[in-house]
């Protein structure tokens, strides 16, 4: 069964890869995540309207109202009241996607605690904005903001991931009980077209069984309280078995992202480590788009390597460990933060050193690169790896010290 | 069957040992609440006093599913909730939402208004004890006109008019709404089940007895819920598409002075420099049962209201 449907990658010299059971399509990064949503065969969109995700909830719409989705879709009235209502759909038994941004992020803030702490699974969709004073452009800090809610993070670097992800994250989500944020990158990837390749119906099925009911679910024939005060003596277990199945993630992406090529043919790794060996003197450390932009700037740099965070909550450190196994001692890490969160260092370094801490000695700078959808070209990618190598500072801010 | 007989609860669906302070309105409410809307029911509760009351885990008061939810978002959950149980072909399982004040005409207003405006399939039942008493008598927009609260900085009272929540919700034109005292339980009966046999979102304020919060004697709390509806200051009307209909129309005139005299929070009201208050409430009350008597009769094109 498993081999009649698997799809095999036919990539030829110069050509796109093909895939058996897909539909090549062009589509912006909000439309893929509105496909993979739609492939899910998702029951409940609670909705809000906020840019630059609008046009996921917008596409959903239309799929619902055509018929191409059975989705029981709500215009909400708040970002807070959208998660509020995502989880008692997904307390009713339930698959629930939405999407949102920046302010919509931060205002649902209480209710993606409550989420976590209820083991509700769901996927959601963060287009990554910051923070007011207004600015609609491409930034992580809002959900690097929320990584310690409780919710999984994966970081997409192109529309065709973000799809893929999506697919892959209601797998992990239900079978932990833990809910998954797929961040975009706004504009960049959530307004910008790319080729796609979106999968048959029947292969998702195949691949993603409907979602079975949890501990956490309503049933009326068992009436049961959910979420009542929960006293000392009984609130740490919840935190104890959060505990323990957040650890479990890692290992399992990695198990369901290789289910994911044998049905799909595209491989996912949660860190992927590009030119990082013995000769490496210099790694660049990136999430999302920016990887992209880097990828084609250490082609050019023999010496350059990269790693790219996919997963980021929980952080995959038994993966970066691996990934930088054969980077010597001396060389060093660049971490390229599209965030501020207020301390002096960005979330990928703050989490970086974590995750090194007693393993690997390994220098790390930070830089500040593409804050409030700034422009991270080439040339600000070269300007990092200049500095890293010939003035390596703590931290500093690419373009602008 | 004899008046007298009808509000006693028969199919008890409350379990004994409820948390509530001795005259408090929730365990009452919540027992014959659930006795009228049986098994197949839903409740969400957002903080509030009756989120303590229905036991801690993993205690559950009502033999019934509770999802305790956020305390801005018990419409929007119950919202999900509702969505997920008619996917499933659940649409008679009723959904409930057992809210305070607080979580009512404040934090969870914005939540309320919009599943109110999206005619979600929700029963919505507010206990209206006029203050966050849960957290131990602070002011709410409930709170009323004069009352003592502990957050009154100033004059140690409430200097402001209280929302009038049926008004804000009789705009959102819903297929009904009603207030009840758990001093007229057969009023009160009769809402629940014309409630519970109405489809779309339905909402339901009670007048909350709070000995503690009220500075009233527990033993006097159903009594003074009587005086505040034949004093007018809870009058007894039902709301539906926005046409009204008064409930109960007191025999003689009962000044607002003698529900309010049982209440230690209006108790510096009777001193003789703050006689303009008790006026003023008197006139607030007054003219608020001629707005409703004015409704009422505009409601209904001067003809009977057809008898339910």
């Amino acid at each position: 069964m498993l081999e009649e449907i698997k799809s095999t990658s036919l990539a030829g010299e110069d050509k796109l890869p093909k895939y058996r059971d897909h539909e090549e399509r062009i589509l912006k990064g909000n439309y893929a995540a509105a496909e993979a949503a739609r492939l899910c065969r998702v029951g409940f969109i609670p909705a809000y309207p906020i840019t630059p995700q609008t046009t996921i909830v917008e596409r959903l719409s239309e799929m619902v109202a055509n018929g191409e989705l059975d989705a029981t879709y709500i215009n909400m009235d708040s970002e807070h009241s959208v998660f509020a209502a995502a989880m008692g759909a997904a307390l009713g038994g339930e698959r629930v996607f939405t999407a949102t941004a920046g302010q919509g992020l931060f205002y649902a803030h209480e209710v993606l605690q409550a989420i976590s702490h209820f083991r509700l699974p769901m996927v959601v969709c963060n287009v990554g904005r910051p923070s007011i004073p207004w600015n609609i452009w491409s930034d992580q800090s809002d959900s690097l903001s929320q990584r310690d809610t409780g919710w999984i993070q994966y970081y997409g670097e192109s529309a065709q991931e973000v799809l893929d992800t999506i697919i892959q994250s209601y797998m992990l989500s239900e079978k932990l009980n833990i809910p998954v944020m797929a961040v975009l990158d706004a504009f960049y990837q959530s307004h910008t077209s790319e080729n796609i390749w979106v999968p048959s119906q029947k292969l998702v099925d195949a691949f993603l069984p409907p979602r079975k009911a949890g501990a956490m679910h309503i049933d009326l024939e068992h009436p049961k309280a959910f979420g009542g005060l929960v006293p000392p003596e009984h609130y740490y277990k919840f935190s104890y078995n959060a505990w323990k199945d957040a650890r479990k993630v890692e290992a399992l992406s990695t198990e369901i992202a290789a289910r994911f090529a044998r049905y799909f043919g595209r491989q996912y790794s949660n860190v992927e480590a590009v030119n990082i060996g013995p000769h490496t003197r210099l790694v660049l450390v990136t999430v999302s788009t920016i990887t992209t932009t880097a990828r084609g700037v250490v082609r050019n740099y023999p010496d350059v390597g990269l790693l790219k965070l996919r997963l980021f909550r929980p952080f995959p450190k038994t993966g970066v460990l691996e990934a930088l196994r054969a980077l010597p001692d001396d060389a060093v890490l660049a971490n390229v933060e599209r965030n501020f969160l207020g301390d002096a260092e960005g979330a990928i370094q703050q989490e970086m050193k974590r995750a090194l801490f007693g393993a690997r000695n390994l220098r790390m700078l930070d830089f500040y690169a593409g804050v409030g959808g700034k422009d991270v070209p080439p040339e600000t990618i070269e300007k990092i790896i200049y500095q890293a190598k010939n003035d390596p500072r703590d931290i500093s801010w690419a373009d602008v010290d | 069957m004899s008046p007298t007989q009808e509000f006693l609860i028969k199919d008890e669906k409350v379990y004994s040992g409820a948390l509530s302070c001795r005259g408090c309105a929730w365990s009452l409410l919540a027992r014959h609440l659930s006795s009228i809307l049986g098994d197949n029911t839903v409740y969400v509760v957002p903080a509030c006093c009756f989120s303590i009351i229905s036991g801690p885990y993993p205690l559950n008061g009502l033999k019934g599913n509770i999802v305790h939810t956020v305390f801005a978002g018990a419409s929007a959950t119950a919202t999900g909730v509702r969505a997920a149980l008619d996917r499933q072909g659940k649409a008679d399982t009723t959904v409930v939402v057992l809210a305070g004040d607080g979580g009512t005409f404040d934090i969870g207003l914005q939540a309320l208004s919009g599943a109110a405006a999206r005619g979600e399939n929700i029963l919505y039942v507010v206990n209206n004890n006029g203050a966050y008493m849960n957290t131990g008598i602070q002011t709410s927009t409930a709170t009323p006109y004069g009352a003592v609260t502990t957050t009154n900085p100033g004059g140690g009272y409430k200097r402001t008019w209280p929302k009038d929540l049926m008004g804000i919700i009789a705009a959102h034109n819903l297929p009904y709404a009603a207030t009840c005292s758990l001093a007229y339980l057969d009023d009160l009966r009769r809402k629940v089940r014309k409630a519970a046999d109405t489809r779309g979102f339905r909402l339901l304020m009670v007048d909350g007895p709070c000995p503690p919060g009220h500075k009233t004697d527990p033993a006097l709390s159903i009594s003074i819920a009587r005086l505040a509806v034949e004093t007018k200051l809870f009058p007894l009307f039902e709301i539906e598409r926005q046409r009204y209909t008064l409930n109960y129309i007191p025999d003689k005139e009962v000044p607002v002075t003698e529900c309010l005299k049982y209440q230690g929070r209006f108790k510096h009201l009777f001193n003789e420099e703050n006689g303009y208050i008790l006026e003023e409430i008197q006139e607030h009350a007054d003219h608020y049962w001629r707005q409703l008597q004015t409704k009422a009769e505009l409601s209904w094109n001067g003809k009977e209201k057809e008898k339910t």
